[in-house]
């Protein structure tokens, strides 16, 4: 029956997003009774290495929520075109025209709301899902009522929808909660934008949002301009639920600085709006041709690929723990246990697109080995690419491709670079002195010029039309003699010992040394 | 999203609609479609309303839905009181019935203008839009709302001058031209119409809707060439989009483009019986027999017009129940296509008083007249 529409990334935006998204998700999921309902959350922007938001809060979502909701990953790359164009991280317009054009078509309706709010029928038991479908066709908003940061905080369960209606039934009352905000038309109520329900075919014949607002503010007035001139009128189910809003203004978001917020211009986006269409954007709104990931939260989760990847790459532990030590006089030892590693690196990739191409330069074969394995029953369907300078490594197995570092290095979207001993051999023990022979030398030069070389030169070798910068994985780089060279070229956070990596992106050092450090790099000195 | 800046800026303007509205009972506002009276009690009561006054404004709504049954903003407005009153259940009442109302009727044709698809009466609409300007004078929007508002309710002439003030204000908006085209054509000032759509469509080649208006001026004033390339254009445009493609066919009397869309259509969209109509007569036209149709209520006009199709009803039958203009030109029309494969002399005759009574806009009219050149060629 209905598609709702909302929009965010994983990060901070106003006082206690997690719990008002989680209280909001399960609600809006709650009032759902349409096989073909769904809620689409477009996850903008959110950098490539975290995961997106609906996954980072999904242990407080309730299983209808996780079953309804699907996610659509916009990543940084693909907001890169526009971000010399805005101040804002996530762009409303973009967000909500990417859900709609993949919005499930048997649904006649679409709604747009936003990840604070709660939909309360006024006639209990009666499922949004049946008040649309009894409505006629038409452009339908309700006032927004406000509520107060205590009540939601303190009062609510995340996790018990059901319960968290009633009580807003009971405050509504006692509380007096419930007051309209008219406003001029065409936009009929304050803080339009909480509740906008169309028709799936109207969004499409109006070309949907209009993305050149990119600076903030007034989407829901342009979008109830147009619809008001599309449809004639701007209908109102007042009668038939109500809508409540998280307040969080405790903190200001990071659209809301006040008085000097930069914002769409409300004369050009609303008083002088003429159409309801944008024709220069007919064609493209929406990003009818770009591949956008799909996230489940009921399927296929990180989790679950993470576990399957390292199920089928470990075997489990056979002794309570291992150890291993930092003491300095092991400075120079580079062994360390793969089993224990794994995991740590598994868990740098599982928030990339499954397509990602990995540039592995290393020392050990085992590692390439175990990584490939874990990588394929991860979902990763991008090859592993290993340059032929790397002596060694393994060259026939399926899914991984060997060539020259030179051919490779515009074909990989991610480097994981392996500071190892090749001579370790599996059952070896970790750290107590061991030296690095001939070969393990000859080896890891190899490693570190390369290193050196393609972090001195990832923003001229990236893959065609890319713009943001690759991630750089380093395995056994702390606390040895590699620690400095990989923090030299990479910024990467300070991690304990115990994960054995670092990653992060290539560090532009405006100083003389990193002047010298990048020369010696692109020099392969 | 709140908007504080809008409101601070709308505020003296509220204050003074409220204000004035004491001493002066309606701003520059002109009673629509549902009566004068009616309209008039009905702006008296939301003023009421709005100043507390719940009571009479139910008692005001009330006669003036007395006075004008179908008046949907009165009930609507009605079961907004009620609600603010206490009485939840009668208000949900009055809002389904305003809705019920507001769907009343045929929808405009699927090819036109979107104001001109647009159904019931538009009164709350225009107060409001009216309230606007009065301190928004010099933006198009309320300009273009309001005179779409007039436009929907039958009163080119009122839109005429609301789309002319947006023209004076922003003389460059094609939108503005394009709606001035539609206003002319409703007030049959065919040439007219087809000066301001040609600039627009010189400017803008690929709009669809100005093409429609701009084919439906040229056939108004006989230019069947002209307007079937306006409407051929326009169907190239629509890339399948089977509602509008199917009329925009129809009007070009181009029986055998029209079925596949006709077809989509029966499928999509049961509630519209015109769909299943219109798809037995371009099988009719083509010369192949009815599909097994689902019957439509007994009481609807168009069911008459499907029994006239399968041979279930007569000329005298149908023709009784046409109570309008555009009623006897859809029967009229019907007729012809019933008799064109016994007696095309017939069928020439009926499309003749097609085209003789029926409106320009009507998807029989263009249809009638292209039959009528065809058989003539």
């Amino acid at each position: 029956m209905f598609s709702v529409i909302i929009y965010g990334r994983n990060d901070t935006h106003g006082y206690n997003l997690h719990k008002r998204a989680a209280i909001s998700f399960n609600a809006l999921a709650e009032v759902m009774s349409d096989p073909d309902d769904e809620i689409l959350f477009v996850d903008y922007n959110t950098p490539d290495d975290h995961p997106t938001f609906p996954e980072a809060i999904h242990d407080t979502l309730t299983e209808k929520a996780k079953k309804v909701i699907r996610i659509l990953r916009i990543r940084p790359e693909q907001h890169a075109h526009l971000k010399s164009k805005t101040h804002l991280v996530a762009l409303e317009a973009q967000s909500r025209n990417v859900a709609l054009r993949r919005s499930n078509p048997r649904n006649r309706w679409v709604l747009y709301t936003n990840t604070d709010m709660l939909l309360v029928s006024r006639t209990p038991g009666e499922s949004l899902s049946d008040i649309l479908g009894s409505v006629p066709d038409g452009f339908y908003q309700i006032p927004r009522f406000e509520l107060p940061e205590m009540l939601w905080e303190a009062a609510f369960d995340r996790r018990d929808p059901a319960g968290n209606l009633e009580k807003l039934r009971d405050w509504s009352v006692r509380y007096h909660l419930n007051q309209v905000v008219h406003n001029f038309m065409p936009m009929k109520y304050d803080a339009l934008g909480d509740f906008q329900a169309a028709l799936r075919e109207d969004m499409f014949a109006i070309h949907g949002f209009d993305e050149s607002m990119l600076l903030g503010w007034h989407c829901d007035s342009n979008l109830a301009a147009r619809l008001a001139l599309y449809r004639g009128r701007v209908d109102t189910l007042i009668d038939k639920v109500f809508g409540y809003h998280c307040d969080h203004t405790r903190v200001a978001a990071a659209n809301n600085k006040g008085r000097q917020t930069r914002m769409n211009d409300q004369d050009q986006y609303i008083w002088n709006v003429s159409t309801p269409y944008v024709p220069e954007q007919a064609e493209n709104w929406g990003w009818p041709d770009v591949e956008i990931e799909e996230v489940r939260l009921d399927r296929e989760t990180s989790y679950q690929r993470f576990t399957a990847g390292l199920d089928a790459a470990l075997k489990p532990a056979t002794v309570p723990y291992t150890s291993t030590s930092l003491e300095w006089f092991l400075y120079d030892d580079l062994t360390y246990d793969i089993d224990h590693t794994l995991p740590f690196v598994a868990d740098q990739m599982l928030t990339y697109p499954r397509s990602t191409s990995v540039m592995i330069v290393g020392t050990r074969k085992e590692f390439v080995e175990r990584f490939l394995t874990a990588w394929r029953a991860m979902g990763f369907t991008g090859p592993i690419l290993v340059p032929n300078e790397c002596e060694g490594l393994p060259s026939d197995l399926e899914g991984l491709e060997r060539g020259t570092f030179e051919d490779l290095l515009p074909r990989a979207e991610m480097f994981i670079f392996e500071f190892g001993l090749a001579t370790q051999s599996p059952d070896e023990p970790i750290r107590i002195g061991r030296q690095a022979g001939p070969l393990d030398t000859k080896r890891l030069k190899v490693v570190a010029k390369l290193f050196r070389q393609a972090t001195s030169t990832e923003a001229e070798t990236r893959p065609p039309g890319r713009r943001t910068p690759r991630r750089f994985v380093g395995v056994n780089v702390i606390y040895n003699r590699f620690w400095p060279l990989f923090t030299d070229y990479v910024g990467a956070n300070i991690n304990p010992f115990c994960s054995q990596v670092l990653a992060g992106l290539p560090r532009v050092d405006p100083s003389l040394r990193g002047k010298v450090l990048r020369f010696r790099g692109r020099r392969a000195i | 999203m709140s908007n504080s800046g809008m409101l601070l800026r709308l505020s003296g303007s509220l204050r003074e609609a409220l204000g004035t509205r004491r001493r002066q009972p309606v701003d520059e506002w002109v009673a629509g479609g549902n009566g004068s009276e009616a309209e008039h009690l009905f702006l008296r009561a939301t003023t009421l309303f709005r100043t507390g006054d719940g009571e009479t404004a139910i008692r005001l709504l009330r006669q003036a839905i007395a006075i004008a049954p179908a008046f949907s903003d009165a009930i609507e407005a009605e079961g907004e009181a009620l609600d603010m009153g206490g009485d939840p259940a009668a208000a949900a009442a009055r809002y389904d019935e305003a809705r019920r109302l507001r769907q009343v009727g045929r929808p405009g044709a699927p090819d036109r203008h979107f104001v001109l698809r647009q159904q019931g009466s538009h009164t709350a609409e225009i107060v409001a839009y009216t309230r606007v300007l009065k301190s928004l004078k010099k933006f198009a929007l309320p300009h273009l709302a309001r005179g779409n508002a007039y436009l929907a309710d039958r009163q080119p002439e009122l839109a005429l001058a609301d789309y002319d003030r947006a023209l004076k204000l922003h003389p460059n908006s094609l939108d503005a031209l394009a709606l001035k085209g539609e206003a002319l054509s409703a007030l049959g000032q065919h040439a007219a119409a087809i000066e301001a759509l040609d600039r627009v469509i010189a400017a803008r080649p690929k709009d669809a809707e100005a093409l429609n208006a701009r084919g439906i001026a040229h056939m108004a004033l006989g230019h069947v060439d002209q307007a079937n390339g306006d409407w051929r254009q326009q169907l190239g445009l629509l890339a399948g989009r089977p509602a509008a493609s199917a009329y925009v066919a129809l009007r070009l009397a181009d029986y055998a483009v029209a079925l596949p869309h006709l077809e989509a259509m029966v499928r999509n969209d049961r509630r519209d019986p015109y769909w299943a109509l219109y798809l037995g007569t371009a099988l009719l036209r083509l010369e192949r027999p009815l599909s097994d149709r689902e019957t439509v209520d007994g009481d609807s006009w168009v069911s008459s017009l499907l029994a006239l199709q399968a041979g279930k009803a007569s000329e005298s039958e149908v023709m009784a129940r046409a109570d309008t203009a555009a009623r006897r030109a859809e029967a009229l029309f019907q007729l012809g296509v019933a008799a064109h494969a016994r007696d095309r002399s017939a069928a020439r005759s009926y499309w003749q008083q097609v085209v003789a009574t029926g409106l320009p806009t009507l998807v029989e009219y263009a249809a009638a007249r292209n039959e009528l050149a065809r058989s003539a060629s």
